[in-house]
Parts: C-alpha cells; sequence; structure tokens
C-alpha cells in the first residue's frame, strides 16, 4: 500500500493511519444509560405476560379499582389482624402466578420494599423499633399489591380499564400516544448515546453541553413526531374524538371480586363511628 | 421527589388530589386554546409525557462519580407551554406510579401537585419575569432552580406534617415518621446542593441548543392573555377550601395549642425548629390566626382562604401593571 | 493476518434471532457489500462489527484480539476499538446532535488532540470530500435525508477510520448523488481503507463491490462470492435483482 496523495487525491491524513489514543478515563454513566434504556426497550417491546386467561380473569376496570380500594384500605387500617388477612389474599393470587413470574415478581418487590425501608430506618433510634416495623410491613404489603397489578396487567389492560371508568377521551388518547412514543423516543435516544459513542473516542471534557444537545435534538424530534402523528390523525379522519370499543359487560364474579374489600371498608368505616 | 405510597396519608392524597382536580380543568381550557393555534399541541402532550419520562430516567453524572437525575418541569414549560406541561407531566407521573413502580398510586395527586403544578409554574414564573427584563436565560436558570426547590420544600412539608396529623394514641407516627424538623432540611438539603443544579445546568443546556437550531419551536406566549382561566382557578380553589376543612377536620380539630406544644416537644421540634420552617408556612399562619381572635377554626380556616385569595389578586392586579409599563 | 474473523458467530434478540451462526474473513482493504432482504441480518452486522454489541453465541476478532462484552467494558480498549471502526447509521438522524454542520464533523477531531489549524483542515476536507461545503453554517435538524447521509459520511471520516462500516448509505441519495458517494468509496478502498456496505439493491452497488456476502432470511449467509465470479453467473445476477 502506497501512501501518495497523487494516487487517489484524497488529503494525506486520511491515506496515513491514526495513532492510538491512550488517555484513561471514566464516564461510566453512559453506559449505564445505555443499559437502563435497553432494559426499558426489552419491557415496553414484551409488556407484562397477564396470567395466562381463566375464568378468574377480572375485567380491567374492576382490576384497577381493587387496586385502589386496596392501597387505600392498607393505608388506612391500623388493625395488624386485617392487615394479615390482606396479605393472605394477596399470597392467594400470587400462587396463580407462573413460576417465573413469581420470582421476577418476588425480585422488584424485595428490592422496591428494601428501598423504602432504608429511608425510614433511622427512626428505630428516632421512634423505637415498633413504628419502623410497622412502617416496613404497610409499605411492603401496598408494594406488593401495586406490583401484583403491574405483573398482571398490560398496557392495554390499562386503557381500557380508565375507559370503563369514564376517563375523559383526551386523557386515554395522551396516555397510549405517551407510551407508544416512549417506545419511539427511547430507542431513538438509545441510538444517538451509541452513535455519540462511536465517534466518543476520547473524554468529552463537557458531557453536560452532549447531553443537552442530546435532549435538545430529541425535543426537536419530538416535535417533527407530533406534526407528523397530526397530519396523519387529520388524514385518518380524526375529529377530535377518540372511539369506544365496546366495553366487556361486567359479570357477577367482577363484583363478587370486590366484595371483600368492599366489606372490610365498611367494617372500618362503621368501626371508628 | 417521587413520594411514595404509605408515606402520606390517606387525607393528605385526597386533598392534595382534590386540590389539582380544577388546575387540571383549568390546564385543559387553557390547551384546547392552545391546540387551536398549533394543532400539533394535541399529540405532543403524549409525546412530551414520554420526553419527560425519558428524562426522569436519564442519569446525569455529578462531581463525585455518582449520579442524580434531572425533573425536566421547568424545561418543559419552557418548551411546550405550562399548561401543557402541566398535563404532560401528569400523565408521565401515572404512567410511572401504575407501570413502573415510581411513586404511589395513592400518593398520585401528592406528586402531581408538587412535580406537574408547583415546578413548571415557579420555573415559567421566573422564565417569563427574566424575559420582561430581557435576560431570559438567567430567569430560566433561576426558575430551573427554584421551581424545583419549591417542589422539594413543599414535597417536605407535605412529609413533614404526617407525623402531626395522623398518629396512634401514643402519639406514634403512622405513615412517614419525620416530622417538619427532618423532613424538610433533608429535602431542601439534597436538592439546593446537588438537583438543583443539576436540573439548572441540564434546563439551561437543553433550552440553549433548541434556542440555537430552532428558536420557532419553543412556545410562543399569545400576546393578549385572557385571565379568565386564572379566575376559574380561583374561584375553583375557593369552592373547594371547605372540603379541605373535611379532609383533615379531625386532625385540625384535635390542635389545641396546648395539644400541639405537646406535640412539637414529643417530635423533638420543640426550640429546635428554624424560624422560617415554622412560620413560613400556611398552616402556622392560620392557626395563629385562630389563637389570637379566638374565633372557631373553620371561620378562621375560611378567612385565611379569603385573604390568600385577595394576596394572589392584588399580586396578579400588579403584574398587570408592570406588563402595560413594558409594553411603553 | 485477517483483519475481521468470524466464527460460528450467533447473534439474538429478547424475541428474535438477528443471526445464525456466521463464519466469515475480511482481510485489510477489502470493499465488501452485504446484500440480503430487510430484516436478514445485515445491520445486526455492522453493529457487531462496530462494537455496538457482542455475540450471544461464537467469537467476533478484529486485528486478532476478540472483541467481548468484557473487552469492551474497558473504556479506553472501547474507544480505540472505534477510533479504528467508523459506522454511518441507516437512520443518520440520530447520528447528527450538534449545532451546526462544521461542528458536527468537528466533534471526532477535535477530541483527538489535534491542534486547532489541523482540526479545520480536516472539516475542510471532510466536506468537500461529501460535497457538502456549501452546508457547513447550517443545522443538521434542518437538512434534508440526502444531505444527512452525506454530513453522517464527513462526520465518521473525520475521525480517520480504517475500517468504514455504511449501512444502506445509498437510500434517499439522486442518482448523481449515488455515483459521487460510490466514487468516493472507491477512493478511499485505493487509499487502504476496507469498506463494508450494507444494501439490498443490488442494481445499486453492482459496480463498485468487490465481494458480495448474500444473507437469506433465516439470518445465515446463503453465499459468499467475488465479484469477478459474480460477473460470470448471469441467472444470480438476475436472481440478486429481485432481492
Amino acid at each position: 500500500m502506497t501512501n501518495q496523495p497523487s494516487k487517489t487525491d484524497l488529503p494525506t491524513w486520511l491515506q496515513t493511519p491514526n495513532q492510538p489514543i491512550t488517555k484513561r478515563h471514566r464516564q461510566p454513566f453512559w453506559a449505564r444509560n445505555q443499559r437502563h434504556l435497553q432494559a426499558l426497550l426489552v419491557r415496553l417491546a414484551q409488556p407484562a405476560p397477564a396470567i395466562p386467561a381463566t375464568r378468574w380473569q377480572l375485567a380491567p376496570h374492576i382490576k384497577l379499582l381493587r387496586l385502589g380500594l386496596l392501597l387505600l384500605l392498607i393505608a388506612l387500617i391500623n388493625n395488624g389482624l386485617f392487615l394479615w388477612g390482606l396479605a393472605l389474599l394477596l399470597g392467594a393470587q400470587l400462587l396463580i402466578l407462573a413460576p417465573s413470574q413469581l420470582r421476577r415478581f418476588l425480585r422488584s418487590w424485595l428490592f422496591s420494599s428494601l428501598m423504602a425501608v432504608i429511608i425510614v430506618l433511622p427512626t428505630y433510634w428516632l421512634n423505637g423499633p415498633a413504628t419502623l416495623l410497622w412502617f416496613g410491613f404497610k409499605t411492603s404489603l401496598i408494594l406488593a399489591n401495586a406490583q401484583y397489578y403491574r405483573a398482571t396487567t398490560n398496557f392495554q389492560d390499562l386503557l381500557t380499564g380508565l375507559k370503563t371508568l369514564h376517563c375523559p377521551d383526551v386523557f386515554i388518547m395522551t396516555l397510549a400516544i405517551a407510551i407508544t412514543y416512549l417506545r419511539m423516543l427511547g430507542n431513538y435516544l438509545l441510538q444517538t448515546m451509541e452513535a455519540l459513542s462511536l465517534r466518543t473516542v476520547a473524554p468529552a471534557k463537557h458531557p453536560y453541553r452532549l447531553i443537552g444537545a442530546l435532549f435538545g435534538n430529541l425535543y426537536l424530534k419530538s416535535y417533527t413526531y407530533a406534526l407528523a402523528l397530526y397530519a396523519a390523525m387529520e388524514a385518518r379522519g380524526f375529529n377530535g374524538h377518540y372511539a369506544k370499543p365496546a366495553a366487556k359487560p361486567t359479570r357477577w364474579r367482577d363484583y363478587l371480586s370486590l366484595s371483600p374489600y368492599v366489606a372490610l371498608m365498611a367494617l372500618l368505616i362503621f368501626w371508628r363511628n | 421527589m417521587h413520594i411514595p405510597d404509605n408515606y402520606l396519608s390517606p387525607a393528605t392524597c385526597g386533598t392534595l388530589a382534590i386540590a389539582m382536580a380544577p388546575i387540571w380543568t383549568v390546564a385543559v381550557l387553557k390547551v384546547k386554546v392552545q391546540i387551536k393555534q398549533h394543532r400539533e399541541t394535541l399529540p405532543m402532550l403524549g409525546i412530551a409525557a414520554a420526553l419527560a419520562f425519558l428524562i426522569m430516567m436519564f442519569n446525569l453524572p455529578i462531581p463525585g462519580g455518582t449520579t442524580a437525575h434531572a425533573v425536566g418541569g421547568t424545561l418543559l414549560a419552557v418548551l411546550i407551554g405550562p399548561w401543557a406541561a402541566c398535563l404532560a407531566l401528569t400523565v408521565t407521573l401515572l404512567l410511572q406510579a401504575l407501570l413502573f413502580g415510581d411513586g404511589g398510586i395513592l400518593a398520585f395527586g401528592a406528586n402531581a401537585f408538587n412535580m406537574a403544578f408547583i415546578m413548571p409554574f415557579v420555573g415559567y414564573a421566573c422564565y417569563r419575569l427574566g424575559q420582561k427584563l430581557h435576560h431570559e436565560k438567567i430567569g430560566l436558570a433561576i426558575g430551573a432552580y427554584l421551581g424545583i426547590n419549591t417542589a422539594a420544600l413543599v414535597a417536605g412539608i407535605e412529609l413533614g406534617l404526617q407525623p402531626l396529623l395522623a398518629h396512634t394514641a401514643s402519639g406514634a407516627p403512622l405513615y412517614c415518621p419525620y416530622g417538619l424538623n427532618i423532613a424538610v432540611p433533608a429535602m431542601l438539603a439534597a436538592h439546593l446542593l446537588v438537583a438543583g443544579w443539576v436540573e439548572l445546568v441540564f434546563t439551561l443546556l437543553v433550552y440553549q441548543f433548541v434556542q440555537k437550531v430552532a428558536p420557532t419551536n419553543l412556545y410562543q406566549t399569545t400576546p393578549k392573555t385572557s385571565q379568565r382561566p386564572w379566575l376559574y382557578l380561583l374561584g375553583g380553589m375557593a369552592l373547594l377550601t371547605p372540603l379541605g376543612l373535611l379532609a383533615s377536620n379531625t386532625a385540625w380539630g384535635e390542635w389545641s395549642p396546648s395539644e400541639l406544644k405537646h406535640l412539637l416537644v414529643q417530635q423533638h421540634v420543640g426550640s429546635t425548629v428554624p424560624q422560617g420552617m415554622a412560620h413560613g408556612f400556611h398552616f402556622q399562619a392560620l392557626f395563629s390566626d385562630y389563637a389570637i381572635a379566638g374565633l372557631p377554626v373553620s371561620v378562621g380556616y375560611i378567612l385565611s382562604a379569603l385573604t390568600a385569595i385577595l394576596i394572589f389578586l392584588l399580586l396578579i392586579r400588579g403584574l398587570q401593571h408592570d406588563q402595560s409599563t413594558f409594553k411603553n | 493476518m485477517p483483519l475481521m474473523t468470524l466464527e460460528q458467530l450467533s447473534y439474538n434478540y429478547p424475541n428474535t434471532q438477528g443471526l445464525d451462526h456466521l463464519d466469515l474473513t475480511i482481510q485489510t482493504g477489502e470493499f465488501v457489500c452485504l446484500l440480503g432482504p430487510n430484516g436478514s441480518g445485515k445491520s445486526t452486522l455492522l453493529r457487531i462489527l462496530s462494537g455496538l454489541a457482542t455475540a450471544s453465541t461464537g467469537t467476533y476478532r478484529f486485528n486478532d484480539q476478540a472483541i467481548t462484552a468484557d473487552y469492551l467494558r474497558d473504556a479506553t480498549k472501547r474507544q480505540q476499538l472505534h477510533q479504528q471502526i467508523g459506522l454511518v447509521f441507516q437512520n443518520t438522524d440520530v447520528q447528527l446532535f450538534n449545532p451546526s454542520v462544521t461542528e458536527e464533523v468537528a466533534f471526532g477531531p477535535r477530541q483527538l488532540g489535534l491542534s486547532t489549524a489541523e482540526v479545520t483542515q480536516r472539516v475542510t476536507d471532510c466536506l468537500a470530500l461529501t460535497d457538502c461545503t456549501e452546508l457547513r453554517e447550517r443545522v443538521p435538524y434542518q437538512l434534508s435525508g440526502g444531505e444527512k447521509k452525506r454530513v453522517a459520511l464527513a462526520s465518521v471520516l473525520a475521525l480517520n477510520p480504517s475500517v468504514l462500516l455504511l449501512d444502506e448509505p445509498l437510500n434517499g441519495l439522486t442518482i448523481a448523488a449515488q455515483q459521487q458517494l460510490l466514487t468516493l468509496l472507491s477512493r478511499l478502498q485505493a487509499a487502504g481503507k476496507t469498506i463494508i456496505m450494507a444494501s439490498h439493491n443490488f442494481q445499486q452497488v453492482q459496480a463498485v463491490g468487490q465481494r458480495f456476502i448474500i444473507f437469506n432470511s433465516a439470518h445465515q449467509i446463503d453465499a459468499d462470492v467475488a465479484g469477478s465470479v459474480l460477473a460470470t453467473q448471469p441467472e444470480r445476477q438476475a436472481q440478486l435483482m429481485t432481492l
């Protein structure tokens, strides 16, 4: 191989090999962000596999109502026995989960509970162990119920549930757009970070400037997406209303599934008075 | 900044969710006007919610080798307008709470109040003020810093009030176990020292980039702003004040002066509570109203609400005068 | 010593397969065209070659160094690899993040510790080579698709990589711009660079490719033929036209 500019009339620097750079540096946050984004995209690509459709499958809006009621109950109740009962109820439901789902549930539940308890750990010295234990128990019970909902509900179910509960159309539409574009923008951001890492051959002196450009670009991309999306919506005859699919009829067992919580709530109210 | 479940009592969560209702209503009305001019605002709400999600997820490096993350409330307010930002952030928070376990489900109203209302509006107000004084970047920087810190302060107060509002007969707290003396300084220290600066730098650099590359894509304020939505908001809030009374009636009623003092001593607040913290917040002001005038608490409550509204109206009036002088 | 060696390399995406047991050797200075239908694994292969992804099973060696996830975890080694291998993305939008074309092209060279004059020289040269000189003050975000492709190539060239990977670089270019780009790539190859280009349009790359690697929809290599051999096989050419 000859390096004669006359042969190819390319600039000389382009015909001579680079000197490898040897500067050492660490900016692990880029890699960490890429990992987080990849995890998010994988999650969005394969939404939580809901429990296999059995006859115990509840209507989406009932699930949502039950979650709200449960959380409210756990937050209100200060009776250990009742809470124990609710925990047993949840435990029984967990039995239906597939083993792999159960493991995933336990992992994220334990992690989030640990985080919650760590924050209140100093209470041990301020108020004693009883407060800490009680708080930890209630918080992890709430987290477990929320986690169970997430593990068994996919996004479509959430939308259907909100729709059946008469959430405004605009809100449902915005939510649907948000989740769709979370995936698109996430993909875009990930690819930009990859492109950036390919061309980052030395430590960046001002990582924040790059981050500013990254998110500035992401905003501009969002804006072009919005323009295109509106044009597409209009082209398909969008008139500002979001069509409602036929709601699934609520069955007696849907109401039945709510009954323990309603009963408990009633008990709680009358007991107080 | 995301308050998880069981840190706030259901009464506080309910009150804050109800407080958000008129704000959301006005936001929808304002955004409808915005959509008439820029029709892409409608899909932009959802896309901006996704953008906010990514901003809150992105780890930013801070000196010392660790990372923090921005919230982006002020930035979104400046980019797509404060009302649209309020709605977009609400959607983001809902998604985070329901599908990703970030922030509580019961505490959704509280989180929305802090991050979808206080933060973008404080930030945006500073930005607008800066714009009027022809230093919009300084305004934005102050807005970003102040916005997140105000939100943190409010979150700290919400958390710190819990031991006073909800406790067992023996005085053990039922929800967030930290009193004002711990919750407020902890929240503020973290945000004043670290998160506020991260937010400031992030907001400023993204804004600078967009302004340089595509200045027309920034939110343009309409020259003549109608005051009606503000009045709706005020009216809504005024109507709802008695609700606040209902929601926490038992707790408020328990606060005879001696009991409060007892409580404060029990919570180790006593003399250690900083002056500004104890007197800066309205519950203290309200309480002193009641103590001085000797009125029933409900009357005191309504009176202070009226006073607050009056001060608010006067403030708007003052700003209006400002606007017209600047136009001249 | 071959430049790149792939042995029984497979890559799996979370739900689907990307590449299935590839064996491949690429020598320094080759001009390789990856052909195949959409989704056959061309882009995945480029991602692996550039070090953006690592093999699920099998090995990839670059300059006799195995490129593994562990190897890439070392920031210095990763950056040395990136310095030698440049990639032009299929969606060039994601590659352009600076507020002006000049800054975009200068982004890479600036990090190499070059003097301001050298950086300016590189920027001027690269913009001239890719016919972007008149775009220098423009904002990348506002460029057309074809212009973005050219700017992205300029910004990768400015780092002077010894291997140039291009993912569908001809998409969205006018016929004249396509010709110009292919000529430039040939010149770069003549200067000793290795060029690997993915395309689904055989017609466009027929004239320049010296080696064609053809993927099938099962993510495997169907054929690996030299351009000179392919020229004597009209029936295979006809088959490739209909990819």
